[in-house]
């Protein structure tokens, strides 16, 4: 038994989702979705959840997550619904259901307390700035150390968290499985989603698709090395030449990728860029920011400049802290691990179900 | 006199020569008493060869005339015109249909459907040599109109009728015009409120001095026929003059100690015995209710204009076409319907458009505060079981704006339509998008497995499984559910029962042709107009009033009016009056007549359709009907049967 809760609709507006009310059930996006086959049958199936605000259903679903947005469904539809949004909006939405803090839910809905925790980390910083009395040498210390810890504590309290609960939701609701041998049968599927987006591939490429996979795919990398060369290679720092021109080409990538797909946005070219999200906006900005002003760091030690510039680092510093403890807990970050856990996740599910 | 026959007969390009024979057929014709000329054609309806039939005429070579081709219902009037052009009595030919009922039938053989064209071709020839020159029955017309209905159809056909010169009788049963959209509050569309369209439709008629308005009037007796009908109609009073002066009418009705149940308001409130529906209805004059009103005394005291003397009256009137706009009753759920009369909260569409329409700030039913609303659709129509099989038509699309209308009215609503699927056809889409895009839920299950409505710890539930939601069960907690009901033909049906009037499988008055004669009705001079035809909205009711006005026109337009002369003829010499004929007639064209000194069976030949269903009923034998008559007919079974 279902009970319609029309409260849903309204909130998932707020996660973006426009007009899918209109929707009159054809079912034509699911029908021209390159990606929804007879066992996976979307988007119409979660269009209809959410009329119905079947919260339930949708929290349980993994499907948002098997979509890759190709805008297909979207340019089909003839009650202009925008199926491709509210499967986006779907995605924001189990982003806040799976977070046990409930702060992704709160940021995603409400662009001033995204804004307030982004001016709380500035103020905190400039207290820091003059009340520490740290020289040069010890912000660059502490700040690479934050780095560290950001990694581990984000990962330990929030992250690892989170993925569990999901797994509760899409997994152990619905099968109550912990055959070890499934879950490592399915391990594959995990790693090859996580570092390929190949899935993408499998849309139907009218709007230059693969060359928007390809660049996806390099700014994944890209910025996976990044981590690794700031983090663990102390890049900053570094006199090793390789480490060093590594640096430099993997935050030109960061920064270059992500001013191409600002540029995406602003220009609402193909239908996955047509509606944009603060949180989109905050993601690829703050991705931008922090390869440029990591690029220009980099740039300036290698100059002997960065003290009299010191205030590049501090703004580098500042983005830095802004995406570790807002955007990639609570923020659009996530989807790399949940897109990629949700392939998994669903690779179980399929493998224990007896159809299969 | 001796007969000069002719007889064309027609390849119709194939359709016949492929299998008949025409040459031999031409060849046995010819050689039938009385044929003066025997020709094949390659198509008889062409320019070319009814020029040639027109020249034969003229010419003397041919004084009446066999057509063998297709069937009469195609060309019998081209070959009349081609008779009258040519100067010969249009009843002096005689067809044969040797397509229909010859070469199509008999494709497989061609010999026998040669020789059976031969017997039918011989067969009309037989009765060709007995037609008599028989003129066409004509009718002094009456130049007025009476119109049934003072709804939004009837006044626009009382109007349109009006500006042809035509003088109109507009009657109403009612104390108030505008019959159902009067009580329909916003119209979808054309944001109008039905007060307004029926305002605007009363200031055409009330201007325009050809058009004559009876309210509380009913038609009680109809006599005579096409362009020449004679009418009675009873006329109840008001009760009350005129306008009251200032606001004595409210005072009156203040006053008024008596309560009943409001049928304006579809019975969600109470009205007093001196009353009117609302405060601007037209006329505007107040109407008491003399079925109910004690005769207190009370509300006299309060407007002079107050008149218990006026008396029941019946008015003659002379019109020469009677135009229908009956209009149509809301279905009336069964008791427990979806629990409708079970559930106190379960309610109509009509007596929710009310609802909305008079209540001010707040939804509320019984006292209750209404947020969710549950409608039921198709409910008294596409019936599985049951007599309403048809659909509506104007519930999918009123009942969606009315959930917005209501959203727009009052705030915090939540809407479920339980549907059977949604038609809101045509331009009307837009109204199934607006309220889906504002939220609205659609649900929607087949006719094997309605929605559910089941009442536990006080609350109302609606449960559907819904084909959208892949069959899952649904549950709506409503406060209010909404039964949408359809369109039933009037429970009163005396004007159909006056006017013999036939019903359609719908029960609905029914057209002589859905396509091709949509207002007119197989009683002559009667057309129908409006929701009496069958389910229709507003637009649609307008339409269909003007076709039926220009019908009506056709009837009056002239002086006299011509009509088809085939009836039914009595030989006063052998008529005993023994009533058999009259009670066979389903026209009642038959009345008995002593005026010559005896009693015989007249017949009012604008009636009669010369169905002939008088004829083998008549014990004396003493009914003919023209042009097929006895000897005409034996004629012809004679020549059918020798050659068998």
């Amino acid at each position: 038994m279902a009970r319609p809760d029309l409260k849903f609709g309204k909130k998932l507006k707020k996660y973006g989702a426009v007009d899918f009310n209109a929707c009159y059930n054809c079912g034509t996006c699911t029908a021209v979705c390159a990606l929804a086959s007879e066992t996976d049958s979307f988007p119409r199936e979660m269009v209809r959840y959410s009329v119905l605000g079947l919260d339930e259903e949708i929290k349980g679903s993994l499907k948002p997550w098997l979509c890759y947005y190709c805008g297909e469904c979207s340019t089909y539809c003839p009650q202009e619904a925008q199926p491709g949004e509210l499967m986006m909006s779907l995605r924001r939405y189990l982003i806040s259901r799976y977070d046990w803090t409930g702060l992704s839910g709160l940021l995603c809905r409400s662009l001033a307390a995204y804004a307030a925790a982004f001016l709380a980390v500035v103020a905190g910083l400039m207290g820091l700035f003059f009340f520490s009395g740290w020289g040069q040498k010890e912000w660059m210390h502490y700040g690479h150390l934050f780095e560290m810890a950001a990694i581990g504590g984000v990962f330990a309290f929030i992250l690892l968290p989170n993925i569990v609960r999901m797994w509760y939701f899409t997994v152990w609701k619905r099968k109550k499985t912990l055959r070890m041998k499934t879950y490592l049968l399915a391990l594959p599927e995990l790693l090859l989603h996580m570092f390929t987006q190949k899935r993408t591939l499998s849309c139907n490429d009218e709007r230059d698709n693969t060359l928007w996979w390809f660049e996806h795919l390099v700014l994944v990398l890209g910025y996976l090395g990044l981590l690794f060369a700031t983090v663990f290679l102390d890049w900053f720092a570094s006199t090793h030449p390789v480490v060093v021109a590594a640096g430099y080409v993997l935050s030109a990538v960061v920064f270059v990728v992500t001013f191409d797909f600002v540029i995406r946005r602003i220009r609402k070219r193909s239908e996955k860029s047509v509606f944009s999200h603060p949180s989109d906006w905050f993601f690829v900005i703050w991705l931008f920011l922090m390869g440029i002003s990591a690029f220009g760091v980099r740039l300036l030690v290698d100059l002997g400049a960065l003290a009299g510039h010191f205030w590049l680092y501090l703004l580098h510093l500042t983005v830095l802290v802004q995406w570790a403890l807002i955007i990639v807990p609570f923020g659009k970050w996530t989807h790399f691990l949940y897109r990629s856990f949700a392939m998994y996740f669903d690779r179980i599910v399929k493998m224990e179900s007896p159809a299969a | 006199m001796k007969r000069k026959i002719g007889v064309y007969i027609c390849h119709c390009g194939g359709n016949i020569s492929d299998y008949v024979d025409v040459e031999k057929v031409r060849q046995a014709a010819a050689k039938e008493a009385g044929v003066a000329l025997a020709r094949t054609m390659e198509f008889a309806c062409a320019d070319s060869s009814q020029k040639e039939i027109a020249q034969d005429i003229q010419e003397g070579a041919v004084d009446s005339f066999v057509v063998a081709s297709c069937s009469p219902k195609l060309h019998l009037p081209t070959f009349q015109s081609v008779a009258e052009r040519a100067g010969l009595n249009k009843y002096q030919y005689v067809h044969a249909n040797i397509r229909e009922q010859v070469s199509w039938a008999h494709s497989d053989d061609k010999e026998g459907a040669t020789a059976k064209a031969v017997q039918f071709v011989r067969a009309a020839i037989a009765k060709v040599r007995l037609a008599k020159a028989i003129e066409p029955i004509e009718i002094q017309t009456q130049r007025a109109v009476l119109v049934v209905g003072a709804g939004v159809a009837g006044m626009k056909a009382a109007t349109s009728l009006a500006k042809m010169g035509v003088n109109v009788y507009l009657i109403e049963k009612e104390h108030f015009v505008g019959g159902r959209v009067s009580q329909w509050d916003v119209l979808c569309i054309t944001e109008e409120t039905g007060k307004d369209l029926v305002t605007r439709f009363y200031i055409d008629v009330v201007a325009n001095q050809n058009i004559t308005l009876f309210t509380g009037a009913e038609l009680v007796e109809c006599s005579g026929s096409m362009g020449n009908f004679t009418v009675k109609v009873r006329i109840t009073p008001r009760y009350v003059k005129d306008i009251c002066e200032k606001d004595r009418m409210r005072r009156a009705i203040e006053v008024c100690p008596v309560e009943v149940v409001d049928e304006f308001n579809f019975s969600i409130t109470k009205r007093k015995a001196i009353y009117h529906n609302f405060p601007s209805q037209y006329p505007l004059v107040a109407v008491v209710d003399m079925k109910h009103c004690t005769r207190c005394g009370k509300c006299e005291k309060e407007c002079e204009k107050i008149d218990f003397s006026q008396e029941e009256k019946v008015v003659e009137l002379k019109v020469g076409s009677i135009l229908v706009a009956a209009g149509f009753d809301p279905y009336t759920p069964k008791n427990g319907e979806f629990g409708y009369q079970v559930y106190d909260n379960v309610i109509t569409l009509p007596q929710f458009k009310r609802l909305v329409a008079i209540s001010d700030t707040e939804l509320k039913w019984k006292g209750r505060p209404v947020q969710t609303i549950a409608y039921i659709y198709c409910v008294g129509s596409r019936q599985l079981e049951g007599e309403n099989k048809y659909c509506s038509r104007y519930c999918c699309l009123t009942t969606i704006c009315a959930a917005i209308k209501a959203g727009e009215k009052f705030s915090g609503l939540s809407h479920f339509h339980f549907t059977r699927g949604i038609r809101t056809y045509g331009k009307y889409e837009t109204f199934f998008y607006e309220a889906s895009k504002r939220g609205q839920v659609f649900l929607q299950s087949f006719e094997d497995d309605p929605p559910q409505v089941t009442q536990k710890d006080g609350r109302t539930l609606v449960r559907i499984h819904d084909i959208l939601t892949s069959r899952r069960e649904v549950e709506v907690d409503a406060d209010l559910v909404v039964l949408v009901t359809g369109m039933v033909p009037r429970t009163d049906g005396r004007i159909g029962e006056i006017l013999k009037l036939p019903r359609g499988r719908d029960r609905f008055y029914n057209e002589i042709h859905m396509k091709l004669r949509p207002v007119e009705t197989v009683i002559d001079g009667v057309t129908i107009a409006g929701a009496c035809r069958g389910p229709q909205n507003v637009v649609e009711a307008i339409n269909s009033s003007l076709s039926a006005a220009i019908k009506s026109y056709s009837f009056v337009r002239r002086d006299t009016l011509a009509i088809e002369p085939i009836v039914a003829e009595i030989d006063p010499d052998a008529c005993t009056w023994c009533e058999a004929c009259a009670k066979a007639c389903p026209f009642d064209a038959i009345a008995r007549d002593a005026s010559t000194g005896k009693e015989i069976a007249r017949v009012n030949t604008p009636v009669c359709k010369g169905c002939g269903m008088c004829l083998p009923v008549c014990p004396a034998n003493a009914i003919q009907l023209r042009t097929f008559s006895d000897e005409e007919v034996q004629q012809m079974i004679g020549v059918l049967a020798h050659e068998l």
